[in-house]
């Protein structure tokens, strides 16, 4: 059981390791921007374990060096994190009956990347119990490549050349993560549907548009999945 | 350079707002019955949120590949979404929409 199991945590580090490709740019990049923000190492290394997300600590950073009043840093970061909220209800069912700490881990772990890995895994994955240690295995990689990265950027800073464009590796990767998740049509109409309200809503401001299109792609969903009354 | 304690104060209030965030429904799960209607559901969150996380950056993108006015990332990305659904490969996605970027700009 726990050989099968080890065997499982390695799967799911392995099933992260191609992600990393579209991770590690970013991470390099965020290392960079701290460094650049004249943040210590000691501060931008308490930043990557304490928040742990990309996009928040990215905008954080941005905010923090325009001096922006503290509430509207913490506000907007809080927000891009609200969708941690959604990947928080996907992996509770399959932490119920297991200890406080594992579940901190797992909470902590929760990111775009490990969540989707997890999901486009999750039919091969027999039991709660197997989906929890290669979540586990993902996240330690995830963890690694980004610690790692970002501290590899926040030494060396931007030594790609720009033209390697290795910031567009960042969307490949989200394409390569949900496609294997539209298991149907209206699964396929709900992602069109999503980019087109995403684009629409693009200059809302602290990036509110982002949570407002998930909660209206979610409705859409809901509306396209109704069971039907049947008429008499 | 940014000062110590406005900056100390941002992250750990940011830092305990995205662990309350990340903890709150895993916390208390054990007390809510999760439906079959509810999972499925959830199984539409990656196609209602990723899509929303790229769409907006490589659609306003401004490239330099004049054939297709500046818009190459975006008619990337979209040939990307073809490769990913007929391989399943992540490795494969990032390579080819990378060369394909390359050659885009080649032209």
């Amino acid at each position: 059981m726990t050989f099968q199991l080890n065997k499982l945590f390695i799967k799911g580090f392995k099933a992260m390791l191609p992600i990393t490709t579209g991770v590690i740019p970013f991470g390099m990049v965020m290392g960079s921007v701290s460094a650049e923000a004249k943040l210590t190492l000691f501060q931008s290394t308490a930043m990557n374990l304490m928040l742990y997300a990309g996009a928040a600590q990215l905008a954080a950073v941005d905010l923090m060096k325009k001096n922006t009043a503290f509430a509207v840093v913490v506000v907007t970061a809080v927000v891009i994190n609200l969708r941690f909220l959604l990947y928080s209800a996907a992996i509770s069912p399959m932490l119920q009956r297991t200890s406080f700490f594992k579940k901190l881990i797992c909470a902590h772990g929760l990111t775009d990347q490990t969540y989707a890995v997890m999901s486009a895994h999750q039919s091969q994955l027999k039991s709660p119990a197997e989906t929890i240690t290669f979540f586990l295995g993902a996240s330690a990689c995830m963890f690694l490549a980004w610690q790692a990265s970002v501290l590899v950027g926040f030494l060396f800073g931007n030594f790609a050349p720009e033209s390697l464009a290795l910031d567009y590796a960042v969307p490949l990767s989200f394409v390569a993560l949900v496609v294997p998740t539209l298991k149907n049509k209206k699964y396929v109409l709900v992602a069109v549907f999503s980019s087109i309200v995403s684009v629409l809503l693009t200059s809302v401001p602290y990036r509110l548009g982002l949570i407002i299109t998930a909660l209206l792609s979610i409705v859409f969903a809901v509306f396209l999945t109704r069971k039907k009354k049947v008429s008499s | 350079m940014i000062d110590s304690a406005y900056l100390w104060q941002c992250l750990v209030l940011i830092a305990l707002g995205t662990i309350a965030i990340r903890f709150s429904i895993i916390a208390v799960s054990e007390r809510v019955v999760i439906t079959e209607r509810t999972k499925e559901i959830f199984s539409f969150i990656p196609a209602a949120i990723v899509p929303a996380l790229i769409a907006p950056s490589v659609f306003f993108h401004k490239g330099s590949a004049a054939i297709v006015m500046g818009k190459e990332r975006l008619i990337v990305l979209l040939v990307a979404t073809v490769i990913s659904f007929l391989t399943r490969s992540t490795l494969l996605t990032i390579a080819l929409g990378l060369l394909g970027l390359y050659l885009m700009r080649f032209f």
